[in-house]
């Protein structure tokens, strides 16, 4: 008997501390859930903004034969689309969103999650100088995107052509996808 | 224990990362822009005094066989809780911090404090040790991205000052204080190469320093003796 | 799907090295790596407790954190535990059934449990919304990148013993010099993917 107690004893110890956890955690979660889920709604509304500006913009289904690095599409209110693209950099997933105008010339591009090293691939996220100009060369590009390396006119970022041409490929992703809307 | 000697063993002679040398996989990680420095250190001193806190508040009623699992638990709460208040309040910081938020749960720094100090100490000791822990770490952390920073990428102060709209930001924009022209930093600092590098470097002059005093310490006693 | 596994398994073992690339798993790397039989030993029971934990947490979120709606908030705190207990009952067994796996591995067993390679593969997992499949893949092939580094690193630490460097360096410091040159070499692997 003695010994089950010692066995139940922590057991309901460690429960009670993790009931006691969850508590409170619930708690945390509910009041921070509202806040959160607005910073990530606002946060893509403004880098869909940054790249066609429109009113409003309205999510166009995909198909199941869509390329698998498109991740989402939308429709902007006016004209144009801006598509949501994931491709591979050189230290992983690089998500980029794409605006395209109504004659399939690209309007703008935003890098909204990429794990690309610091000071190098990492500045073709960055809101610098040297990102904004990067980022701007893509803007009036169609057709295939191609950094200089490949036959293409875009100057890579020194020492990341591997993040550059991820990017590339993207927009090249995107402009197709909206030709097939379009 | 007096407020003067806990607070010198945080920083200097037991510092958690430079003299204990735990807790080293979030510093080298993150340590490249004060920005991400200052963040980090200063999450890892709230939860790590709250841990001490709570385990010291308890300690009595924790049965010896599952205190490990009711410390990670009790962890892994606070880290959850500064987690998500990050992601709602400073969503630059909890961004650029990525899993190494997260992480902090097996910070070997904090379930070690629990171990070692605040599973036996009273509630008010165990709090000064957190507080005083947890400034260590996040000196070491803001040295190591002062470095990493000026060194690397020639500035001071990124992410965190000089933003797009205010001088002091909290929003991620912060391009930093520029000292050395563009182009001309030793990139390869702000890489893991660099991380590994500047640690290495900032434990042999600690441990330079350590022993040169405890030699000068020595000799005075010895002086006294004779 | 073959594609999707092979570049999981070259990332996780080569271009994004959980300890020369993503800075998981240091103090575990730094202490047992001093000779080459624990080093392996600790490898061991890494790659196994981290294809289970990738397994058993993929079930855990998918079955139970999302359906009741708390994964936000309890993910963190899950995790950890089916950690702890996972390595607790592995280590119970393996003294009843395997003693001789126990004995090469078992001091290295509570260690793992704040580990942060373990809890940091589980967490990426989710973060990159893997399958089960893709997770237990991307566990157990960032245990053999835990292995690759840690040898390769045993094998070089075994003979800094008899180097010359300052005084001032001894211990962690010089290890943490080397494991630069180290992470120097693998950024060599960055950017390496299989076309598709």
């Amino acid at each position: 008997m003695k010994k089950a107690l010692d066995f139940v004893k922590p057991a309901l110890i460690l429960l009670l501390v993790a009931a006691v956890v969850a508590l409170v955690l619930g708690l945390v979660d509910s009041m921070t859930r509202d806040r959160i889920e607005a910073i990530a709604e606002q946060t893509k509304t403004n880098a869909m903004n940054a790249v066609l500006e429109a009113p409003s913009y309205e999510q166009i289904e995909l198909g199941a034969d869509a390329p698998s690095d498109i991740d989402e599409a939308y429709a902007a209110e006016g004209g144009g689309w801006v598509v949501q693209v994931t491709e591979t950099g050189s230290q992983g997933a690089v998500t980029m969103m794409v605006g395209v105008n109504p004659d399939l010339t690209c309007s703008g591009i935003s890098v909204t999650e990429s794990s690309e090293t610091a000071g190098l691939g990492a500045i073709a996220s960055q809101q610098s100088a040297a990102g904004d100009a990067f980022r701007s060369q893509f803007v009036g590009q169609s057709g295939t995107v191609a950094v200089t390396k490949d036959g293409g006119t875009i100057n890579a970022l020194t020492g990341a052509t591997i993040t550059s041409r991820a990017i590339s490929t993207g927009v090249t992703a995107a402009l197709a996808l909206c030709e097939s809307l379009g | 224990m007096n407020a003067k000697k806990q607070l010198t063993e945080g920083l200097i002679t037991n510092n958690p990362v430079l003299v204990q040398q735990i807790g080293l996989c979030a510093t080298m990680a993150i340590s490249t822009t004060l920005f991400n420095g200052i963040g980090m250190g200063l999450s890892v001193l709230i939860i790590l005094t709250c841990c001490n806190v709570v385990v010291s508040a308890i300690r009595k009623i924790i049965p010896g066989q599952v205190r490990l699992a009711i410390f990670v638990v009790v962890i892994a709460g606070f880290v959850t809780i500064v987690d998500l208040l990050l992601q709602a309040f400073i969503p630059a910081l909890s961004s650029a911090l990525g899993v190494f938020i997260p992480l902090i749960v097996v910070n070997c720094i904090i379930i070690g404090r629990a171990e070692a100090f605040s599973s036996k100490e009273g509630v008010f000791l165990s709090f000064r040790d957190g507080v005083f822990q947890g400034l260590g770490y996040t000196c070491v952390l803001v040295l190591m991205c002062l470095v990493r920073e000026l060194l690397g990428s020639g500035t001071i102060g990124g992410g965190i000052l000089n933003g797009a709209t205010s001088f002091f930001t909290l929003d991620g924009t912060g391009a930093g204080i520029r000292i050395i022209p563009e182009g001309f930093g030793a990139g390869a600092l702000v890489l893991p190469f660099g991380g590994f590098l500047t640690l290495g470097c900032l434990m042999a002059v600690m441990q330079y320093a350590l022993r040169k005093s405890n030699e000068k310490k020595a000799r005075k006693e010895k002086e006294v003796k004779e | 799907m073959f594609a999707s596994i092979v570049t999981i398994s070259l990332a996780a073992i080569l271009t994004n090295n959980f300890i020369f690339s993503q800075f998981l798993g240091i103090c575990p790397f730094l202490g047992v790596s001093n000779k080459m039989s624990t080093a392996t030993g600790m490898s061991v029971a890494v790659i196994f407790v981290m294809t289970m934990a990738s397994a058993i947490c993929w079930v855990i979120n998918e079955f139970l954190l999302i359906p009741f709606g708390v994964a936000g908030f309890m993910q963190t705190v899950a995790y950890i535990l089916v950690i702890a207990v996972l390595v607790q009952f592995v280590e119970m067994f393996l003294k009843k059934a395997i003693p001789a796996l126990y004995s090469a591995m078992g001091i290295f067993l509570p260690l793992i449990t704040t580990n942060c390679a373990v809890l940091g593969v589980v967490l990426l997992n989710t973060q990159n919304s893997y399958n089960f499949l893709e997770s237990v893949i991307d566990g157990f092939t960032g245990g053999l990148g835990f292995t690759v580094a840690i040898v390769l690193f045993a094998s070089v630490r075994e003979r800094l013993e008899f180097a010359d460097y300052p005084k001032a360096f001894e211990g962690f410091a010089i290890c943490l010099v080397t494991a630069a040159l180290f992470a120097l070499a693998f950024m060599g692997f960055s950017g390496m993917k299989i076309p598709v």
